[in-house]
């Protein structure tokens, strides 16, 4: 079951504030790190929906990102479309291919679900590399942020994108907590616990595990379009599959199966490159024994232990 | 489009050529998996190391036959210190803490090499006796690809020889087929799983020697043969010889036929085959247990 905890709440809105922060008294580079923070922790979010709550660990999280950030650039700075448009169209261009992917891969589990998915992501990235129309591997400029000069706001400056990046961050975190705490959401982890009671029950399972497969890719596309208009520019580099797995590693960091854990790990994840790349170029050694240790460890992410912790004190606080 | 023998016989031969690379790897990747049920993604990093082991044993040995035989002991090493310190413990962790780890390790040996030989493409010298072109059916080809061809069916016979002739070959396959009843009837299959283990990393070791003369060593070997080598196990089936033997060469020629016939949808192509099989044949085409 999901629960909104006090916990959750709180953790998620002391991130996001401190991250708000950070943007508005560091000054430009601060700004690029939270946006880059935020497009990551959102991908986080949409990957943690499926794989924590509907166990389906998918490898193509940043190829679905991708095909949104190719969607909205094309739209945008090819056929003229206004961002708004180009969002709504994004969405659905994602959440198209994640209902296609998740019909197919539904009776599909484990190592082999993984395979699958990665397999669909490759197939994305493959297909935008090989399209000259789209700039093929040059990847497209000329993609332009949202004009909210209307009420005074531009965007182009990088604290206002990036505290824009946060409220995207807020809202898809309530938008996916919302849909876990409804019948949808509980059928889904209902799902996750035990496919056959499930469908004995009378629920047709495949349909179910689609549709929420193809919400979680609606919530990842949301991060490609802010990816887009963050370096106004897309690249074939975005669909690697080596993204959907940094993204794995978010979820996996902060705590699978948690909603809140993933924003904690994509900042735990952008500071730690960050610092480590100010002492050596080989950070990707340092996050590489990190990623041993935290999955040796027991695997509960940094606030996936927090929460076990306070769980456990709770309960013996009750048996005493 | 040239369509004379000689250029679809060159095509073949570097579809072969190409197929038995993957074999070489496929195979340890596919038994581990079928028989420790252990996903591996750092084969490929050790791959890596074989090839620049491989490089570094030529220059200073100045001898491709030593290095030949260097580069699947060194990664043997390799490989024996990364099962004792964590393949060991994840074994039953399930595949996606398997897959994470496994993607730290492929990060943790790939900056390891950048330390150790630095971020540039090493080249290797190949051995004299093959480094001319050699004459077959009439067409020219480059003799030291033929010596590919020629390691990995060696490889290949041999493999087969012992999974279907010998006692250890029988303990194996029983240990895919079911591991549990394996160990009722005596068989020590941590032990089994071990060696095996170990088979695989010498050969990924060896592939990555072998391929050093024409590919050089990079960093970036590791996860660009990573992909395909997944490919030819899903495909083929987990654990088995002749899925191995079957995906190799199914996704070498369509790599190779593919990029001269339908430029730029080759790779496509390896993709959706694997999407179709995954759903009509999620198991393989051969799969190892019937």
């Amino acid at each position: 079951m999901f629960y909104q905890t006090p916990l959750k709440s709180v953790t998620v809105i002391v991130i996001l504030a401190a991250l708000a922060l950070y943007a508005i008294l560091g000054g430009y580079f601060a700004g690029e790190i939270v946006v880059e923070i935020a497009v990551l922790a959102i991908l986080a979010i949409s990957l943690d929906f499926v794989a924590g709550y509907g166990g389906m660990v998918s490898l193509c999280h940043g190829a679905i990102a991708g095909i949104g950030a190719y969607t909205f650039a094309g739209l945008t700075a090819l056929a003229g479309f206004d961002g708004f448009t180009a969002t709504l169209a994004a969405l659905a261009a994602t959440a198209a291919f994640g209902l296609v992917v998740g019909a197919v891969t539904a009776n599909i589990s484990g190592i082999f679900f993984i395979m699958a998915t990665l397999a669909f992501g490759q197939m994305a990235y493959v297909v935008v590399f090989e399209w000259k129309a789209l700039g093929g591997d040059d990847g497209m400029s000329g993609v332009s942020r949202y004009d909210f000069s209307a009420i005074g706001l531009n965007m182009n400056g990088s604290v206002e994108f990036a505290l824009f990046c946060l409220l995207v961050v807020l809202i898809v975190y309530a938008v996916a907590a919302y849909v876990l705490r409804s019948s949808f959401g509980r059928t889904l982890i209902g799902v996750h616990s035990n496919e056959d009671r499930m469908r004995a029950l009378g629920l047709s399972v495949w349909k179910h595990k689609a549709v929420a497969f193809s919400f979680s890719s609606l919530l990842a596309g949301s991060a490609g379009i802010l990816a887009a208009q963050h370096t106004l520019f897309v690249s074939p580099e975005l669909l690697v599959w080596t993204v959907s797995g940094e993204v794995l590693i978010v979820v996996i960091l902060g705590g699978l199966g948690t909603l809140a854990g993933p924003i904690a790990g994509a900042a735990l994840l952008v500071f730690l490159k960050q610092q480590v790349s100010d002492y050596t170029e080989h950070w990707h050694l340092v996050i590489g024994l990190f990623l041993i240790a935290a999955v040796m460890a027991g695997g509960r992410g940094v606030y996936g232990q927090v929460e076990h912790v306070l769980q456990r004190k709770a309960r013996s606080d009750a048996n005493a | 489009m040239v369509a004379d023998a000689d250029f679809w016989l060159t095509q073949f031969l570097n579809g072969m050529q190409l197929s038995m690379l993957l074999f070489l790897l496929s195979i340890g990747l596919t038994i581990i998996f079928g028989l420790m049920h252990f996903v591996n993604l750092a084969h490929g990093a050790l791959y890596m190391v074989g090839a620049y082991v491989g490089v570094s044993a030529a220059a200073s040995l100045g001898n491709f036959w030593l290095a030949l035989i260097a580069a699947p002991l060194a990664v043997t090493i390799v490989g024996i210190f990364l099962y004792v310190a964590v393949i060991r413990r994840m074994r039953r962790a399930g595949p996606m803490n398997q897959v994470l780890v496994t993607f730290g390790l492929i990060f943790v040996l790939v900056d390891l090499v950048r330390i150790l030989w630095g971020d540039i493409a090493l080249g290797m010298e190949q051995p004299a006796i093959l480094s001319g072109p050699a004459e077959i059916f009439g067409v020219s080809y480059p003799a030291y690809r033929l010596f590919i061809i020629a390691v990995g069916l060696v490889v290949m016979v041999a493999l087969s020889l012992v999974l279907s002739r010998t006692q250890i070959g029988a303990m194996v396959r029983a240990g895919v087929e079911n591991d549990a009843m394996a160990s009722c009837l005596g068989i020590n299959v941590e032990r089994l799983f071990f060696a095996v283990f170990c088979v695989g990393c010498a050969l990924a070791g060896l592939a990555g020697a072998v391929a050093a003369p024409v590919f050089s060593a990079t960093p970036s070997m590791a996860t660009d043969i990573l992909i395909p080598t997944l490919i030819v196990v899903v495909i083929g089936g987990l654990g088995s010889l002749g899925g191995a033997i079957v995906g190799s060469l199914i996704i070498g020629f369509i790599q190779t036929f593919g990029a001269v016939v339908l430029p730029g949808f080759a790779s496509v192509l390896v993709y959706v085959l694997l999407a179709i099989v995954l759903i009509a044949k999620p198991a393989g085409l051969l799969p190892a247990r019937s």
